[in-house]
């Protein structure tokens, strides 16, 4: 019996390199796989850095005026943040309202009544949506929705407004279409197909024979959905909401197209107002001064941090679902 | 020389005395699509009597069980012809209220179907649909039909919890509960028992004898030991087609019919 080199060692190891090439290649691939993960994490990090060194200078020269303070004024080099935090987060949730209702309707259509035959037309919509980019929703917003929204909404709306009502101070604004509500209407038909697909996946995991169970015991279609196929998917619909709020709270062509770009807090709905992304958007190019640059530099910081919270806790509601 | 051998028969189907027969479903064809799937069935369900329905994989069995409550009406394409006699009137007609047939019919899955809300919402849930009950009525509705399915005294003490956190046989048990709950005429068991172990599907055997006092049960099996014990009536499906039904005990000790015989003594299935 001759016992050859390649039987020795295989009783030690499990998986025994066939030569010592096939050894060093599977080092080495390793070794690339733990470098693309760790580059994701030191790309991440250094962002962070940068961002903080960067806007460094706002927040040592105004310290708490910035997340406070809507004064925003190149000129006399004065910035204060709330402004631009305010139209984000207002303009965010206003799409998400706006959006939430639909995206329900389309998914629990496509999931519970659509006929077969509109299922594939429809559901292909709904991703042609998500692959329209940005700039194009914000040109069509500023040429086409907003004089059509000032002549068909914006003015019959204010007209309508009693003199000195809470109602006339919401709806005053120039009528020309751009402003907080036009932007979020934009927004909610650019995050629509994000949150209905998710909808859609998730009403889809839920088992037929439990929908056929409450179906079985004589509920309507209707009692079926509130009841029953929404609070199952209940956290992961939470989820779903969170991301597309963290869409639209970083979405910035198509926002500074058509929010009128106008720093201050935004006092009524038809008003001009400003996001984070629109402002670094629009003043980036000519921020010569350091303060300037400082302070859309802390801005950008400020936007990161409020939108990893929101993917956070989207993430957390995600994860606890698996567990119930 | 030239024997005479008896011919066995090929279908044989007992005929119920009309008074004691609550669900008669007559010529009854069922279509997924262009395949159809039953083939003219025609058979009764006693009342106050446990009817089991066996036969090979596919035999149609689940498929007769799916639509004598018309769940099938849930997917396009789907369709029965015939007639479903529940006390005498036609149900699968088209201006019979489905939801409200589905509650005089209750249907019970292969797995534990709980909803995502609490043990006591879980089994409140249909009578809510359909009566106004005050709080104390509610309660007193939900305890008996939790005892009924044998499930009391392991959930009276965490009633508020959820449904899912119960174990297998637990869930099923407090789907029983929930179906009986709405108080139904007949109720429908898709093989209850396929998904849980030994000691629960005793206890949900026990529970099915129970019921049998207050409702017309179906039970669709694959255990021929479970339908010899709870049945009274068994039906033999095969390819589409009601072979035989009688008396359970006559089916499963002289079957009349070659294909029942072979099934019940295990040469084919």
């Amino acid at each position: 019996m001759t016992v050859t080199a390649d039987t020795a060692p295989a009783a030690a190891a499990p998986a025994p390199p066939r030569s010592a090439f096939g050894a060093a290649f599977d080092r080495g691939f390793e070794i690339l796989c733990f470098s693309a993960a760790t580059f994701l994490l030191t790309a991440l990090g250094g962002i962070v850095v940068s961002l903080v060194i960067g806007g460094w200078p706002a927040f040592q020269t105004f310290g708490l005026n910035f997340f406070v303070s809507a004064e925003w004024d190149p000129v006399q080099e004065i910035y204060g943040a709330a402004g631009a935090v305010t139209g984000t987060l207002v303009s965010a949730t206003l799409a998400l309202v706006l959006a939430l209702p639909l995206s329900l309707g389309i998914a629990i259509f496509l999931v519970e009544l659509c006929p077969p035959i509109l299922r594939r037309p429809i559901g292909t919509a709904v991703e042609l949506l998500a692959g329209i980019p940005s700039i194009v929703y914000g040109m069509w917003g500023l040429f086409v929705f907003a004089p059509w929204f000032a002549k068909h909404v914006q003015m019959p709306i204010m007209m309508s407004a009693r003199p000195g009502t809470l109602w006339e101070t919401i709806t005053t604004g120039v009528p020309n279409g751009a402003g907080i509500l036009s932007a979020s209407i934009i927004l909610a038909i650019m995050i629509l197909p994000f949150i209905a697909a998710t909808m859609r996946e998730l009403l889809l995991t839920i088992p037929a024979q439990v929908r056929e169970s409450a179906y079985g015991l004589g509920s309507t279609t209707f009692e079926v959905v509130r009841k029953v196929s929404l609070p199952y998917i209940r956290t992961g619909a939470i989820g779903a909401v969170m991301l597309g709020l963290g869409r639209a709270l970083g979405e910035t062509m198509a926002v500074t197209f058509i929010i009128g770009n106008a720093h201050g807090f935004p006092t009524s709905i038809f008003a001009s107002g400003s996001t984070i992304a629109s402002t670094i958007a629009n003043e980036f190019a000519e921020a010569t001064e350091e303060l300037h640059a400082a302070s859309l530099i802390a801005l950008g910081l400020v936007l990161f941090v409020i939108t990893f919270a929101v993917l956070a806790l989207a993430r957390l509601l995600i994860g606890r679902q698996q567990h119930t | 020389m030239n024997v005479q051998v008896e011919m066995p028969q090929e279908t044989a189907v007992l005929e119920l005395p009309p008074e004691i027969v609550k669900l008669q479903i007559k010529d009854l064809n069922f279509f997924y699509g262009q395949k159809q799937s039953l083939f003219d069935v025609s058979v009764s369900f006693a009342a106050n009597a446990v009817t089991a329905l066996i036969g090979p994989s596919g035999c149609g069995k689940s498929t007769l069980l799916r639509t004598l409550n018309r769940i099938y009406n849930l997917y396009p394409g789907q369709r029965a012809t015939g007639q479903v006699l529940l006390d005498g009137e036609d149900m699968l007609g088209p201006r019979v209220n489905v939801a409200a047939l589905r509650a005089r019919i209750g249907m019970v899955f292969q797995k534990p179907t709980p909803f995502p809300m609490s043990i006591f919402d879980n089994v409140a849930y249909g009578v809510r649909l359909y009566e106004k009950l005050g709080k104390a009525d509610l309660a007193n509705r939900v305890e008996d039909s939790l005892r009924r399915a044998a499930l009391w005294d392991e959930v009276k003490d965490k009633l508020k919890e959820s449904g899912l956190s119960l174990s297998g046989g637990q869930q099923q048990r407090l789907c029983v509960a929930r179906g009986i709950a709405v108080k139904p005429e007949v109720l429908l068991l898709d093989e209850p028992a396929s998904a849980l172990d030994p000691i629960s599907t005793a206890r949900l055997e026990e529970t099915i004898s129970e019921l049998k006092r207050d409702y017309t049960i179906v039970i669709v099996t694959h255990n021929m030991g479970q339908a010899a014990r709870l049945s009274d009536h068994t039906g033999f499906m095969y390819l589409g087609k009601l072979v035989e039904f009688g008396e359970t005990e006559q089916l499963f000790t002289n079957p009349v019919t070659t294909r029942a015989r072979d099934y019940i003594t295990g040469r084919f299935g």
